[in-house]
């Protein structure tokens, strides 16, 4: 007979109860699993994405995501001249905050060269990719801009030729590819008030160190801010081609930093997302544990409300094991169903998430696991309760 | 030959000048079918005697026997005490003590079930036990749902479920009023009478000392064989 079943079934309405709240707070450690996997895929989504074997950056800079570079847009050139180098091409990279159609949104923008560069949109579901060397645009669906649509950046308006899923940066937010030259306008723009007075300011610079205005205004091209820069070189090597070495000759002699891509995926796991990972880490201890503290009272409040029931099951000559398990299994059925209860909940609303979520199943199962001991765990305040019951207490009114 | 042979049995609680002598050299003999009674005042060892020969407490010294064998001899427990009270002794308590999540015939079937007797012959067992017990139309209600005397009869019955030689009851019919105490004891006299069984119970209740067989009043940890008329004559034991 199972005692601990039959237990529950007096008991449904509480366990019921129990088993949703236990469940949520299950439900939140899934979740947190979702967000700390959706936040790797998200991160190294375009790193995985871009089909490109070396990174060249700034020198002494962990970028294009981990902090700001800036390159002359002619050092694709002197890249792609290296010894093994089988293709290079510019590549920019900025989040910006914009309206789109009447609505604030966050995004990065994608700046590659669209005529067989390296850097594009790797798979498009709707449309096709940029042909044309302005005023076009291929879009994450997420942005929630339909093909054809036109978006206005900057000075000009941009018609999306194509749509592509699951493109984000590692916010989450949508990529937008650009043709670099459109790209490069939209990160440099200023308007004319700007404009005019960093003029003004690089004037006074100039002829602050002696020389005459005219010498000035002759001497401002040179000073002035470059907008032909990009963030980093793309690199793409001949097959048995060793990327160490080339990575080694290109910092050697264009004082460049250069990544595999194997290193681009760890800067940015190790660097952008392991503050996040610690704190998901910690919340989700934190979660467990308390599920755990939860379980483990009521398992004492109904090991205490039938210890009368014990010390009489005792007094019939019933093992220790018979009331161990009465005990442990009750501990494991709230624990089961209510990890059950988290998953179906999961699995029905994670689309809907604003973030990111990506179910990985062995983090389900280790985390089953985790719990399932947490479960056990959990009775032990009942079961040295209930062991150390006398029999004699079934005795008196 | 006796069901129950005691010999000598005594308790002591604590030891110096907080020594308590609970059982002070106790004989007893119970015939099987008999129906005995434990009286005398609140204190007086009653339980605790229970207690000792159901090895719940352990003796401080003597000697218990079950059917001519020795279960216990001068601080030696010479049985697996938990198999003993499985096969040996049935209980019956005043509060009856049922299981409250199950039901009338899953309580039964429970003392056979942990004797090793399978399901369906427990629950087949259990089911002539309550019939025997004229309680078998309530079998599938809760304890919840039934009045003291049927739990009283659900626990007579699982307290022989394994037929045991021995039944030990505290206080029976307690928290019963008059006419159902009655039934009870008719019950149990019954019980004793058909099945074999010897029942020796703990009782203050004054109502029921003529049910009895044999008395036994207890005081100060002594037990002294008594009849009906003294037994009124020390007054309703407290």
């Amino acid at each position: 007979m199972d005692l601990a079943i039959k237990d529950v079934q007096r008991h449904l309405g509480k366990f019921i109860a129990t088993i949703v709240g236990v469940g949520l707070l299950f439900a939140i450690v899934l979740i947190m699993n979702g967000i700390y996997a959706g936040n790797v895929a998200d991160g190294v989504w375009l790193i995985e994405n871009t089909d490109t074997d070396l990174w060249v950056v700034e020198r002494d800079r962990g970028g294009p995501f981990n902090e700001p570079s800036r390159l002359p847009e002619d050092a694709w050139k002197s890249v792609a001249a290296t010894p093994g180098v089988s293709q290079a091409s510019p590549f920019i990279t900025y989040g910006v905050q914009r309206e789109i159609r009447g609505k604030e949104q966050q995004y990065t923008i994608i700046g590659y060269d669209v005529f067989g560069g390296l850097g594009g949109p790797g798979r498009i579901v709707a449309g096709r990719s940029i042909e044309r060397a302005h005023y076009e645009m291929v879009v994450d669906e997420k942005l929630g801009v339909a093909l054809g649509g036109r978006v206005h950046l900057g000075w000009h308006d941009y018609t999306v030729v194509g749509l592509t899923k699951g493109a984000v940066d590692s916010g989450g937010n949508p990529l937008v590819y650009l043709a670099l030259a459109d790209a490069q306008e939209v990160l440099y723009q200023q308007d004319n008030r700007a404009l005019e007075a960093a003029r003004a300011t690089s004037l006074k610079r100039i002829e602050a160190v002696g020389n005459t205005p005219e010498q000035a205004r002759r001497l401002l091209p040179l000073v002035s801010a470059n907008s032909d820069t990009i963030n980093a070189v793309l690199v793409r090597l001949r097959p048995g081609t060793d990327p160490t070495q080339v990575a080694q000759h290109i910092q050697n002699w264009l004082y460049f930093n250069v990544y595999t891509t194997a290193q681009q995926y760890d800067l940015v796991v190790a660097g952008k997302l392991k503050k996040m990972t610690a704190i998901l880490g910690l919340f989700r201890i934190l979660l467990i544990a308390v599920s755990i503290i939860i379980i483990a009272l009521l398992i004492y409040v109904l090991t205490m409300e039938k210890i009368k029931a014990i010390a009489t099951l005792k007094l019939m000559g019933a093992t220790n094991w018979v009331i161990v398990r009465l005990i442990l299994e009750q501990s494991l059925v709230l624990t089961v169903a209510a990890f059950g209860f988290a998953y179906v909940l999961v699995e029905l609303t994670y689309e809907h998430f604003p973030r990111t979520l990506v179910l990985l199943p062995s983090e389900t199962l280790i985390t089953f696991a985790v719990i399932f001991v947490g479960g056990l765990v959990a009775s032990l305040l009942g079961i040295v309760q209930a062991l150390r019951t006398p029999p004699s207490l079934a005795l008196g009114g | 030959m006796s069901v129950l042979s005691v010999r000598g049995l005594s308790k002591v609680f604590g030891s110096g000048e907080l020594e308590v002598t609970a059982l002070n050299n106790v004989n007893l003999d119970v015939q099987a079918g008999e129906l005995v009674a434990l009286i005398g005042p609140s204190g007086s060892g009653k339980t605790t005697l229970l207690l000792c020969i159901s090895l719940i407490l352990d003796p401080t010294a003597g000697v218990i026997e079950i059917n001519g064998k020795d279960i216990y001899r001068d601080g030696r427990i010479n049985i697996d005490v938990r198999r003993f009270r499985r096969e040996n002794v049935g209980f019956i308590f005043q509060a009856h003590n049922l299981i409250p999540f199950l039901s009338a015939l899953d309580n039964v079937a429970l003392a056979m079930q942990l004797n090793g007797v399978g399901k369906r012959e427990s629950r087949k067992r259990a089911r002539e036990l309550l019939d025997y017990l004229e309680i078998s139309h309530r079998a599938d209600y809760m304890p919840a749902n039934l009045s003291g005397g049927e739990q009283q009869r659900v626990a007579i019955g699982r307290a022989l479920a394994n037929e045991p030689p021995l039944i030990f009851a505290d206080e029976p019919t307690a928290s019963l009023d008059t006419g159902r105490g009655m039934k009870v004891m008719e019950l149990l006299k019954r019980v004793a009478r058909e099945k074999k069984s010897a029942i020796i119970a703990v009782t203050h209740d004054v109502r029921m000392i003529a049910g009895f067989d044999t008395l036994y009043h207890m005081d100060d940890g002594r037990l002294s064989r008594t009849d009906a008329e003294a037994a009124a004559a020390l007054g309703a034991p407290h």
